[in-house]
């Protein structure tokens, strides 16, 4: 279609159209979308003590994005219908430049600003304070689940205390892309931040940036070469949940997840003692170069 | 509406400062060997090489010769592409500069593959983008992602391999290696490799140029440079003698796996008493305290840094095993034996029927018990 022919385009795509094509193509697909299954779309459910948060704080960004962009169409299809040229009206233009319409801009911008960015962002400080930054520091957590983490291209170390809860001896429990720690069913709705068996984390990586995720858990944190990062979370329910890198890290990124076991409290005890008992009979000590274990950070 | 723009930026600078906090930097401890620089990485490769193709026909177990599979299997591809001589010796009518071409050692009577430096080229390259971070540029497994690793990262100068379910006191062939690193190696960071089978056999071409020069007197297996070294393909694991009878089999597959002494190693899957009934002896005595627990191995022909890295026998019910998807792949590995670990080859020290009875029940330990924790403990407090 050459450039003469732009008027009938622009009728065709009048903005009346435009609407409710927009609208029959949305109303097309929604049932589509709907009849899949639903845990698809959204995260899986939370299984943290504070995951929760997340989930809220999710939430409401939604809703009030949500409500915000329905109040903005409404702004914008009122004048479009309202003004439009028809029989004894001329359609009329405005560019806004009066000083009621900034006056009127200024006070939405503020508006927006108060309810959606700040409201956001207190709450995220909040929850950011109380929750994810608020890693257990000594003595604060005695009963903590330690762990240390050392990625690499393309795999997760970890590695446990083992029942001496000691790091670098012989029983320290070593696994790949699969770790292990028990549930703390009393940890839910807990006023107590550290009730239960918080997992602690010291994270860090052999060779390029890897960042440690675990989405049930609500969690993510980088695991940087010669640093070490900290992260907490607590467990609520036993079941086998995901372990994924969320930093692209080379080829075989993709490859690079593993299963986050959470097992009751009596089930992660006899783990942990087999556990220890398998360690030492693996551990070699004149093997000078296979020690990684660092001191760990509070 | 300039102000609506600021403010996201505004709220991005208050988080980033907030971020900015991290916590304090300490630096992890690695063995200086892992921290060579990449400085002035070859990639290009500017000489051609031969690596061993054939061992000739040396009298020995005709089924052992690898020469005529390989020769069937190129003149399927490229009729009319070899004669064969009165002496029964190969011989290819492409020419000796080209790539692939099947040379014939009158001297050291075996068969080289030409590998042109244009092959060795790609094949360099996808490994330092592929292979490198574990296996180091050098190929020696001093990677940086390598550290501390256990088990290490091949160091491929040794020509050695472990899970390639061929007999392990040959070299497997192209296919067994191809499989091998498509395949992964469970419970080690050596993945399933998701390259293209052309791509592949390049970086696998290269793998091997790595091996060291040969030498007749030199101790082990020094690859594919090394003429007397023989080439084999995977144990053949086509005839299952117990498919009919899958539970006979795990049945006498637990009295063999005792009677042949797998526990010297792996660990015993029954108690003093009941060991004794398996094995057939009466009131042998006494077993050691590590009885029912896989024994470290210290003498693994795997070095690093000059030392025998030490390796564990796995524990069926706890362990993964690198290669043991099915009984048919637990048996090739039984049969073939796992090199420098200690591990035997049982083909021919035992008949076949009873090394597939093995592997039957190996693979129902692990079925049984791996993952299932609770089972698994029941069952140990029974033997321990
Ligand atoms: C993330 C680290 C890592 C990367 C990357 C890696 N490997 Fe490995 N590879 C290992 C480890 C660890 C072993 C030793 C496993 C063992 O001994 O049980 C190994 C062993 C091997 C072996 C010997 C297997 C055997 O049965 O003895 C071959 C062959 C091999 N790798 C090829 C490759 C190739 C080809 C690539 C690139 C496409 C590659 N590897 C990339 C870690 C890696
Ligand atoms: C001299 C010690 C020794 C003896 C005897 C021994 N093994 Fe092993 N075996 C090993 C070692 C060491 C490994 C582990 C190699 C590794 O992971 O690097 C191994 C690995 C295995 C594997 C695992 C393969 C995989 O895919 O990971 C199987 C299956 C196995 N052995 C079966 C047996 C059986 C059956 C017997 C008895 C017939 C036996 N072994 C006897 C040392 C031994
Ligand atoms: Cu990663």
């Amino acid at each position: 279609m050459t450039l003469s022919h732009s008027h009938s385009v622009r009728s065709f795509l009048g903005p009346v159209r435009a609407v409710i094509a927009t609208v029959i193509a949305a109303a097309s697909l929604a049932p589509g979308a709907l009849a899949q299954d639903a845990t698809r779309w959204g995260p899986k459910e939370s299984a943290s003590s504070f995951g929760w948060r997340f989930d809220d704080l999710f939430m409401l960004i939604v809703i009030l994005t949500g409500v915000s962009f329905l109040i903005m169409m409404v702004m914008l299809l009122v004048p479009v219908f309202r003004d439009k040229a028809r029989a004894g009206h001329k359609a009329s233009f405005d560019h806004g430049r009066s000083l009621h319409d900034k006056r009127f801009t200024a006070i939405v911008s503020v508006i927006v600003f108060i309810v959606l960015d700040a409201w956001v962002l207190v709450v995220a400080m909040r929850d950011l304070d109380e929750g994810f930054w608020n890693v257990p520091g000594p003595g604060e957590a005695p009963n903590a689940v330690r762990v240390q983490v050392l990625a690499q291209q393309w795999a997760w170390n970890f590695r446990q205390p083992g029942v001496d809860n000691k790091f670098g001896t012989p029983d320290d429990i070593l696994t790949l892309n699969e770790l292990v720690v028990p549930a703390s069913a009393e940890a839910e709705g807990n006023e107590d931040w550290f009730a239960g068996r918080p997992v602690v984390l010291n994270l860090s990586s052999k060779d390029v940036i890897h960042s440690l995720f675990l989405p049930e858990m609500r969690v993510k944190r980088d695991a940087n070469p010669g640093a070490i990062n900290r992260m907490w979370f607590t467990p609520i329910r036993p079941g086998d949940y995901a372990i994924l890198c969320a930093e692209l890290c080379g080829f075989a990124h993709y490859q690079m997840h593993g299963k986050l076991r959470v097992l009751s409290p009596a089930d992660f005890d006899a783990w942990e003692a087999e556990a220890s008992a398998m360690a030492l009979a693996a551990y070699d000590e004149n093997d000078a170069g296979a020690q990684w274990a660092w001191d760990w950070q509070e | 509406m300039l102000n609506l723009l600021l403010i996201p930026l505004g709220a991005a600078a208050l988080l980033t400062a907030a971020l900015a906090t991290t916590d304090d930097e300490t630096a992890v401890d690695v063995s200086k060997r892992h921290e060579r620089p990449p400085h002035d990485v070859q990639l290009i490769i500017h000489e051609g090489t031969r690596l061993l193709a054939a061992d000739a026909d040396d009298g020995h177990d005709e089924e052992d010769d690898y020469a005529p599979a390989l020769f069937a299997r190129l003149s399927a591809e490229f009729p009319n592409r070899f004669t064969e001589d009165d002496e029964g010796i190969f011989r290819d009518a492409w020419p000796e500069t080209r790539d692939g071409a099947i040379v014939w050692d009158d001297e050291n009577e075996c068969y080289w593959e030409v590998v042109t430096a244009d092959r060795l080229t790609r094949g360099r390259q996808d490994y330092v983008q592929f292979c490198a971070s574990c296996h180091a540029l050098e190929g020696d497994g001093f990677g940086r992602s390598g550290v501390a690793l256990r088990p290490p990262p091949r160091d491929f100068s040794q020509g050695l391999f472990k899970f390639t379910k061929v007999n392990s006191e040959k070299l497997p062939d192209d296919a067994a290696l191809l499989a091998l690193v498509k395949g992964g190696l469970l419970g080690t960071p050596m993945n399933e490799w998701d390259i293209s089978d052309e791509r592949l056999a390049e970086i696998i071409t290269y793998v091997k140029s790595l091996s060291l020069p040969g030498d007749e007197d030199a101790d082990g297996s020094t690859g594919w440079r090394d003429p007397y070294n023989q080439i084999a393909g995977v144990i053949d694991a086509s005839d299952d003698p117990w498919t009919d009878d899958p539970g006979g089999a795990i049945e006498q597959g637990e009295g063999l796996y005792h009677k042949y002494q797998c526990y010297t190693c792996h660990p015993a899957y029954a108690d003093a008493a009941r060991t004794d009934a398996l094995r057939g002896v009466e009131g042998s005595g006494t077993y050691p305290d590590d009885h029912t627990y896989p024994k470290l191995r210290k003498d693994s022909s795997y070095t690093v840094l000059d030392y025998n890295v030490a390796i564990l026998p796995p524990d069926f019910t706890w362990h993964d095993m690198r290669r043991g998807n099915t009984v048919a792949e637990i048996y090739q590995t039984i049969a073939g034996g796992v090199a420098g670990a200690g591990m035997p080859t049982w083909k021919g020290a035992a008949p076949d029927e009873e090394l597939w009875a093995i592997a039957y029940y190996v693979y129902d330990l692990a079925e049984t018990y791996k993952g299932n924790d609770a089972q698994r403990a029941a069952f140990m407090r029974s033997i321990r």
